[in-house]
């Protein structure tokens, strides 16, 4: 800049902080209006029922007074708690497998030159999510029907294998975004000092890629807490899980107890996104 | 790291298995969501030996589409009196005739021969009820047993109600209302219907079906109900009462059914004449809030319900109105007004 005449100077200058202020997406108009109605659109209902699940009136949307009777009950109630318990049973087994799954997938699909069939491999990868849902719900169950008639094997491996299936696509994504922004160098790197490929990804790939796979096993986690269809449909005797439960309560009444559940479930998820959180910030260290 | 994958992977197998571990002394029961009263199974269980599964689904439909599929695994489910008759026909349900068990003569004749399951070879009755409308006496202090009320409001009533969301519930009001049969494929009489409907819509505030949470709440002041509901509501917003409008209402009734592929055939079996005992019948009621079709369960029963007139219709109320299902073309016809309707 010091070879330039002052007046062209001074004006690329200016030109520079105009250009840098108006990039600045949160000084522009509307920016706070904006933001804090999408917040509210989106958090208000959840503070609603966690401030209901506090109420000590049956009703759901009269407020008398403040009690924990209905964590109580939901603690004492058999049908929600073997309901909750299947639903993070399921939800850990199926985030295990998919991640897994998806990690291959991604390490085999990206930073790779293109291969025929590419497209084909990322149709099928996302199949789960370019199908309706309930679609996957019927056909899962129907072909689940006839391998339990031929084989006479049931279970709840048939859930937890269609947990898994829809997981993977949420689990991809992430890892793939991740493994996009990593070059080459280092693995080629670490292969110019005579590390054998498994070494490379233990010890290279494994460790940067460790957010990407980490936030792709919470998405598949919370998919999988959280469907419904599938669930409904392929679900056999004893394998309720806790959206089916409130999904079966609803039409007869819903009691506050439903709050409290919930409320521990959204609980247990800031922690486990808190937990997660710290320990990326201390990895990237 | 190898240990721990191994381990991992063999608690993964076990988990996997565990589903199949008790054949014997099982039995698995599907069944609307709470609907069923813990403590009858935790007896149930402990008369006989067996270890039950309770699972809720939301609608005749979902419970009808999962067992078409085949290879449930369920054993009893509770479908709705349409469905009996449809899961009949298509020989999903096992034929156990109750009429031959021994707590038979528990059932109150009038609930043997329905047009869903004539003379009981597969069903017993479970829950029964009505289904008219709710309204706040302190708000509105006329006559409220008729349906005029829904389709012509007077004023304080008007923007104060709610109707359910059901096709057949609302039509089949309109229906009662204007004096014409059920499953109606008259294109004049139904047209009529609509163009009722459409007047009456400008004074409805909502249509859905958490009928109680309205109510409770302030939200409407009249709402079309079932009358385990509307005790439910009354309980909360003590001048409610239900209406039995002298045009007519619908009745209707869920049904414990066995299913013809049930692995645990025997337990069924039991669970069903289980069911037609009074005590457990009322078991059922004082959870559910409903009547029973059981006689005798009375002096088992909780004694709000006994005198509740939810419960218990008044002398002068006409026959509830058991509807059948209608053929294909009648029910294009409901299809083609509900749409017009909630457009």
């Amino acid at each position: 800049m010091a070879d330039t005449p002052p007046l062209a100077a001074g004006a690329t200058a200016r030109a520079t902080r105009r250009r840098i202020r108006s990039r600045d997406l949160k000084a522009m108009p509307g920016f706070k209006a904006a933001g804090w109605a999408c917040i509210f659109a989106l958090y208000l209902p959840l503070v609603v029922l966690v401030i209901f699940s506090f109420n000590d009136n049956r009703s759901v949307v009269k407020w008398t007074e403040f009690s924990l009777r209905w964590y109580e009950a939901a603690i004492e109630n058999d049908g929600i708690r073997n309901a909750a318990w299947m639903s993070v049973k399921v939800a850990l087994v199926a985030t295990f497998f998919s991640t897994i799954a998806a990690t291959m997938a991604a390490l085999a699909t990206t930073r790779t030159a293109a291969f025929r069939g590419q497209g084909l491999a990322y149709g099928i990868i996302n199949q789960p999510l370019m199908i309706p849902e309930i679609v996957t719900a019927i056909s899962t169950l129907s072909l689940f029907s006839l391998v339990k008639q031929l084989t006479g094997v049931t279970g709840v491996g048939y859930l937890m294998a269609a947990h898994t299936a829809f997981c993977i696509p949420f689990a991809y994504m992430p890892i793939r975004a991740r493994l996009e922004d990593m070059t080459l160098t280092l693995e080629q790197a670490g292969a110019d000092l005579y590390a054998t490929p498994w070494q490379t990804f233990r010890h290279i790939t494994l460790p940067l890629l460790m957010p990407g796979i980490l936030a792709g096993a919470m998405l598949a986690f919370v998919v999988s807490l959280d469907d419904v269809i599938i669930t409904l449909m392929v679900a056999g005797p004893g394998e309720t899980t806790l959206p089916i439960y409130i999904l079966g309560a609803l039409r007869r009444g819903i009691t506050p107890e439903i709050n409290a559940v919930s409320t521990i479930l959204v609980g247990v998820s800031v922690l486990l996104v808190l937990v997660l959180f710290l320990v990326q910030g201390k990895m990237k260290k | 790291m190898k240990t721990t994958m191994k381990a991992i992977s063999a608690a993964t197998a076990l988990a996997l298995a565990g589903g199949a571990a008790h054949a014997e002394g099982e039995l698995n029961i599907y069944n609307w969501g709470n609907y069923t009263n813990p403590e009858m199974i935790e007896k149930f269980e402990k008369e006989h030996d067996v270890t039950v599964n309770l699972d809720s689904y939301d609608s005749n439909e979902t419970m009808l589409a999962k067992v078409q599929a085949g290879n449930t695994g369920y054993d009893v489910v509770v479908p709705g009196d349409y469905m009996i008759k449809v899961m009949i026909g298509e020989g999903l349900l096992a034929e156990v005739k109750p009429n031959e068990m021994e707590n038979f003569e528990n059932v109150d004749p009038k609930w043997v021969d329905v047009w869903w399951d004539e003379g009981r070879n597969y069903s017993i009755p479970y829950q029964w009820g009505t289904t008219a409308f709710t309204v706040d006496t302190a708000v509105y202090d006329g006559d409220i047993n008729t349906l005029a009320l829904m389709f012509d409001p007077p004023e304080e009533l008007k923007g104060r109600i709610n109707m359910l969301n059901d096709m057949n519930d609302v039509i089949n009001a309109g229906l009662r209302y204007l004096g014409y049969g059920r499953c109606n494929g008259n294109e004049e009489e139904m047209r009529e219907v609509l163009e009722l409907l459409l007047e009456a819509k400008q004074h409805w505030r909502t249509m859905d079906y958490s009928t109680i949470e309205k109510l409770t709440s302030g939200d409407v002041d009249l709402s079309q109900n079932w009358n385990g509901a509307a005790m439910r509501a009354r309980a909360q917003r003590p001048t409610l009462q239900y209406a039995y409008p002298k045009e007519g209402f619908t009745g209707w009734m869920d049904n414990v059914a066995v299913l013809a592929d049930a692995p645990n055939m025997e337990n069924a079996k039991l669970f069903i004449n289980f069911m037609m005992d009074p005590e457990n019948a009322a078991m059922t009621s004082n959870f559910a809030r409903y009547a029973n079709g059981i006689t005798g369960s009375e002096e088992f029963m909780d004694e709000e319900m006994l005198s509740a007139p939810e419960i218990v219709m008044p002398e002068d109320a006409p026959a509830p109105d058991f509807v059948q299902p209608c053929p294909q073309e009648v029910v294009d016809l409901y299809n083609k007004v509900w749409t017009r309707l909630k457009q």
